[in-house]
């Protein structure tokens, strides 16, 4: 491809690292904001540290790419495929149990401290042409896209019998093609599912700059997956009415633009923390509840 | 009460498929697909024309070569096939293989054409489902990933040679090597 393989020079890098500054800058003030960063630094380590842990067979419980040059574990969507087409039932029960055993505990925590899709997300949606989508009925029509999406991997890798998602998988497009392309670039030549994949990751970037957390919201499949645990997962956000002052602090600041303070259960909350961040006083708490 | 239940229950299903897919696991994800995230390598092979085995290419703590397939290659040549179901690059790869007369049948249970049966012996591997799916990593280049479709032509005359590539090699060639093997093999045989 066209980068020499020299990041030092690149211009590129140098306009994607001051960005990832700016928006660090501006997101990462709060108390717990500062470990998020800290959480999300390491798990982007962990998931890209190949070198030091060998290929493994766990399975992320966020989503990243296990062609990814320097990827530890498994992707749960290709599993999920590779359980299809392999009519294998204990890859079913190992993804199954993962995000069970991840979701009954964190609910869908890894959204907000793992993930590195959504470290990229936090960073980039502060990026001033970011602009606030306000909760509309279409809006909470359109998360139900990720649902659907989850749903119809199945069938589609049944009918066409082949990695369906994966061939045109935007996040894969993002975090394996483009960067073995870049590091190992005339070893490989791209084929004709090239094209549309990365039209969907384009369009994936444009919808994440303009809508917070946008993939999180409408297209993550492992959102989809771990969404519902959210319900009944030991991680909880709890609200105190008797010290609530109305101030709707928290609302304006939460990136899912979920409906708070009330809906704490949401099967939309990332358990980020900055509405705990802002509340003026304690009604809102992040906390394990054992029962 | 109920949330220890729930995280006790979903500790148990994951105790399951960990213990029966642990593995399945580390192999996918070992074994990577380029051509499912639109990409397709072109062809790498080792820098020798034949690899000698074992030469300094191979890998340390790579697996060894069985001894029924060094014995196997003594009498004819050996042609190695790494396949996976889903794996498209590798249909093609095959397909192009079924329409130029190299091999009949299909992936799993493919022959040699028979212009080639005579001396040239195929095995196709499953990566997922047979046991021989380690032996991938042998004939991947020291710093390469192992991928699907790696093919793999493979002779013992004192030595043991190999000629590997992965990715999707133009058919002509395939019978240019296959041809320079049965060569080699016979001369050594003869002498």
């Amino acid at each position: 491809m066209v980068c020499g393989g020299s990041c030092l020079t690149c211009p590129v890098a140098y306009s994607a690292l001051s960005m990832v500054a700016i928006g660090i800058k501006r997101i990462y003030r709060k108390p717990m904001q500062k470990k998020r960063l800290v959480s999300q630094l390491i798990f982007l380590f962990i998931t890209n540290a190949a070198f030091i842990f060998g290929v493994t067979g766990l399975i992320y419980s966020y989503f990243y790419c296990w062609e990814s040059p320097q990827a530890t574990m498994s992707c749960p969507i290709g599993i999920l495929e590779h359980a299809v087409l392999e009519a294998s039932i204990f890859l079913a029960i190992y993804l199954v149990g993962t995000i069970a055993i991840i979701g009954t505990i964190f609910g869908r925590a890894p959204c907000g401290w793992a993930c590195p899709i959504g470290f990229l997300q936090d960073v980039v949606g502060k990026i001033k042409i970011s602009r606030e989508i306000k909760r509309s009925k279409a809006d909470e029509r359109a998360r139900y896209l990720k649902y659907a999406i989850l749903a119809a991997i199945p069938f589609a890798v049944h009918h066409f019998a082949t990695m369906a998602y994966t061939d045109i998988c935007p996040i894969g497009g993002l975090t394996a093609t483009l960067p073995i392309l870049l590091f190992h670039y005339g070893g490989y030549t791209p084929t004709e599912f090239f094209l549309p994949k990365m039209i969907l990751l384009a369009l994936t970037i444009f919808l994440i700059v303009n809508v917070k957390r946008g993939w999180c919201r409408y297209l993550c499949p492992v959102g989809a997956m771990l969404a519902p645990f959210n319900k009944i997962s030991v991680l909880q956000l709890t609200f105190d009415e008797s010290q609530c002052l109305k101030c709707m602090n928290c609302a304006r600041v939460c990136p899912m633009k979920i409906n708070l303070p009330y809906d704490v259960k949401s099967m939309e909350c990332i358990r980020c923390g900055m509405c705990v961040d802002e509340c003026p006083t304690e009604a809102l708490k992040l906390e394990f509840k054992w029962r | 009460m109920k949330k220890i239940v729930a995280v006790a229950i979903a500790f148990l299903i994951f105790s399951v498929g960990f213990y029966h897919a642990y593995e399945l696991s580390e192999l996918l994800n070992k074994s990577r697909c380029p051509g499912c995230i639109a990409l397709l390598p072109k062809v790498s092979t080792f820098k020798e024309f034949w690899v000698q085995y074992p030469s300094f290419f191979h890998k340390k703590g790579s697996p060894t070569l069985p001894d029924w397939l060094l014995n196997e290659s003594k009498q004819h040549v050996v042609m190695l096939f790494f396949w996976y179901k889903g794996c498209d690059p590798c249909k093609a790869q095959w397909e192009d293989m079924v329409k130029n007369g190299i091999v009949v049948g299909s992936e799993e249970n493919g022959k040699m054409a028979p212009n080639y049966s005579k001396n040239v012996s195929i095995i196709t591997i499953d990566i997922v489902r047979s046991e021989l799916g380690n032996l991938l990593e042998i004939f991947t280049p020291a710093k390469a990933i192992p991928s699907t479709p790696t093919t793999v032509i493979l002779f013992t005359t004192n030595q043991t040679y190999w000629y590997a590539f992965s990715g999707i090699l133009d058919t002509s060639m395939i019978k240019k090597i296959i041809r320079e093997a049965i060569e080699e093999w016979y001369a050594a045989a003869r002498a």
